[in-house]
């Protein structure tokens, strides 16, 4: 693997609600290498958005950062992004880690026209003057496949469709050259078209900039394609680590097979129900002893219901939180 | 028939000039579609991003007003029903959000949100309470999660809470915008699994909006291909997906992404800019990104023509050779 650009060690995030607190994040470890893209795919609520923000140190008011390192090799050495301060992150926000957020509406201002949103950046953070800004955001929009870029400068967010918002955030994100971008669902409301363009684009953007990429999403298909290396989540923990080939030929852990199970198939016969993963997902306020996904396990057997499984060797850079795994 | 929708559109003016008071321009969002959906089918509509589907979906629930065209809902036009009608009407069709998060009032519990469309309809508070609790599970959400609110979910989990918001009435007809798009493949497959069900049980009716073509063709009775506004291609599911007819949607399912790293998969043929709605091309609105372009294509407008019982599609090419 590429020598890591980012390496977060035990990161572990807890909520503090008013039923009390939980961890959303538990002792989470992985590595992202320069130039390269890692995949998080993982259930619905298994802390890959919070996760996110604690890279960035956006995290709401609510929630902690109890433990962890992360470790960022930026331009100006490395340092551990945890410990440091809100100025100092400022700095690092926008031009050496971007953030393409989940939800783009909600992090789109609603008064404030798409232009000025994107001019910002660039203004502030790159000291383009204004007329350079506009040119610049509008070589931006260009470049994320928006059409009559000079038009949409001027509209407001609620004018423009999902797909075109999700694209607006990515120009965002990428005005400043960053060196890590952090992708949570950039290409969910994007049809497969225009999806594969964006992919393109940043796969581009990666050989000239050298530029990493975090990407969570739930699309495995859009894994398969485009990222090197994958880590899975289930409530909260990294259940698997693995280069892309070997994930979906050797899932190692039995969430991860039962998500490839559930894609529903394109060519072969549709069946008339879709598979998918029995149960629902354990409450944060109530995770089972022993392995968290245990009781949804087609193969659980008592030692599964004891103690937490540790990581074991799959194969190169491959490795599963599994006690099936033989060691 | 439940729905049937004719020559419909949305214009949205765009506003020029130095102080922005002129109106120079029209985004023409949804721009001539009619199509109709039968009791207890599901029509997918799939296009490209900013085709107009949402659009097409709000028109349908009434949630904006056309500037052109016609929705008739249970043989009953929609834009001549009195207030008390389309009290009714509105109650019987139901929409869940593309941006699910986004659509909820923050200071609302999710129990209240999923409780507000039975309150609004005049629903005693016992009974928006059992219903909540009944909903709940359906989409695979605990009934501890009632309390809480909606920033502390995540983005999946908020969109299963649109869908039993969505579905707390007791719907005839709903509009499903991205419904499984935020959600991973397991539970993708659960809610899916629901939606199904329900249809089947109660006699459901879809318009399923979704840029998952694995999904579509999954949930889909037919399916509306939409390009800038207009419909180029419907179909029986079968038929589109072994038989497409216009190239738009020939690339469209040329670009789904494949199911395994390294399989190799056909260079996406989509081509070219992507067009505006601020700007439609002239004659067919996807002349300048096909491959096939003829000199009529770039004059005249193709008409939705019948290639078979249950598939019309409109492109010139396919036209003469018919
Ligand atoms: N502000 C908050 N307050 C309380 N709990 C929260 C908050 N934000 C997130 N959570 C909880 O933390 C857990 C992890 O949420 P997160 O958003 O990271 O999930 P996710 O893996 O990104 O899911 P999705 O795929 O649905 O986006 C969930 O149980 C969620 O309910
Ligand atoms: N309120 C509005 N004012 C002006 N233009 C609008 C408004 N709402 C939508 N539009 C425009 O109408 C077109 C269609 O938007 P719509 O949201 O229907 O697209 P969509 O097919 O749902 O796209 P996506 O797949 O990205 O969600 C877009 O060009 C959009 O910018
Ligand atoms: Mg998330
Ligand atoms: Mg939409």
């Amino acid at each position: 693997m590429a020598p890591a650009l980012l390496s977060v060690r035990n990161l572990t995030v807890a909520f503090d609600t008013r039923r009390g607190p939980f961890d959303a994040v538990r002792d989470v470890s992985f590595d992202v290498g320069a130039g390269q893209t890692l995949g998080v795919v993982g259930e619905s609520g298994s802390g890959k958005s919070v996760t996110a923000m604690a890279l960035m140190q956006l995290l709401p008011d609510t929630a902690t950062l109890t433990s962890g390192t992360i470790a960022f090799a930026g331009p100006s050495g490395s340092r551990n992004l945890a410990a440091l301060g809100e100025r100092e992150m400022q700095k690092v926000r926008g031009r050496e880690i971007a953030m393409v957020f989940q939800d783009p509406m909600a992090s789109l201002n609603p008064i404030l026209t798409v232009g000025h949103q994107i001019m910002e950046p660039l203004r502030l953070q790159m000291g383009l003057a204004k007329a350079a800004a506009r040119a610049r955001a509008e070589e931006l929009l260009a470049l994320v496949r928006i059409p009559s870029p000079g038009d949409i400068l001027r509209a407001y967010p609620h004018e423009l469709s999902g797909g075109m918002r999700q694209r607006v955030m990515i120009a965002i994100a990428l005005s400043c050259g960053p060196k890590l971008l952090i992708a949570d669902e950039p290409t969910t409301a994007l049809d497969v078209t225009t999806q594969a363009q964006i992919l393109e684009l940043l796969r581009d953007l990666q050989e000239r900039l050298h530029m990493s990429v975090l990407l969570i999403t739930h699309d495995l298909g859009v894994v398969a394609e485009f990222a090197d290396d994958v880590m899975v989540m289930y409530a909260g923990r990294t259940v698997e680590r693995s280069p892309v080939q070997a994930l979906f030929d050797k899932p190692g852990h039995p969430y991860t097979e039962g998500l490839l199970n559930s894609m529903p198939p394109l060519e072969d016969e549709d069946p008339e129900v879709l598979q998918a993963i029995e149960g629902n997902v354990a409450s944060p306020f109530a995770l089972p002893p022993g392995c968290a996904f245990h009781p949804r396990c087609p193969y659980a057997f008592d030692a599964c219901r004891q103690a937490l499984p540790p990581f074991a060797a799959l194969g190169e850079g491959h490795e599963a939180a599994c006690l099936r795994v033989p060691c | 028939m439940l729905i049937r929708v004719d020559n419909l559109a949305k214009h949205y003016p765009i506003a020029g000039g130095f102080f922005g008071h002129r109106t120079v321009g029209a985004v023409r969002a949804v721009d001539g579609v009619s199509f109709s959906i039968d009791r207890g089918e599901t029509l997918a509509l799939v296009g490209e991003s900013g085709c107009g589907k949402s659009t097409t979906g709000r028109l349908l629930t009434r949630l904006i007003e056309p500037t052109a065209g016609t929705v008739r809902f249970d043989n009953m036009e929609i834009s001549e029903m009195d207030a008390g009608e389309l009290r009714a009407a509105r109650r019987r069709m139901q929409l869940v959000f593309q941006d699910a998060g986004s659509s909820f009032n923050p200071r609302m519990t999710v129990g209240a949100l999923i409780a507000e469309p039975m309150h609004l309809a005049g629903a005693s508070a016992a009974d928006c309470k059992a219903r909540v609790q009944e909903l709940l599970p359906l989409v695979g959400l605990a009934a501890e999660h009632t309390d809480r609110y909606p920033h502390e979910f995540s983005g999946g989990q908020r969109q299963r809470i649109g869908i039993a918001r969505a579905l707390a009435l007791r719907p005839d007809f709903v509009v499903c915008d991205e419904p499984v798009s935020a959600l991973d493949v397991s539970v993708q497959a659960q809610v899916i699994n629901l939606l199904t069900r329900l249809q089947r049980e109660f006699g459901l009716t879809y318009l399923f909006i979704s840029h998952d073509l694995r999904v579509v063709r999954h949930v889909a009775d037919r399916v509306a291909v939409m390009y800038l506004g207009r419909i180029v291609e419907i179909a029986d599911k079968a038929t589109l997906y072994k038989a497409p007819q216009h190239p738009y949607t020939r690339a469209l399912l040329s670009a789904v992404p494949a199911h395994r790293p390294g399989a190799v998969r056909k260079k996406t043929e989509v081509v070219g800019e992507i067009a505006s709605a601020r700007a439609v091309p002239s004659g067919c609105r996807y002349h300048t990104r096909c491959p096939y372009v003829m000199p009529i294509c770039r004059t005249e407008e193709p008409e939705l023509t019948e290639l078979g019982a249950t598939h019309s599609s409109a492109c010139h090419l396919v036209q003469t050779s018919h």
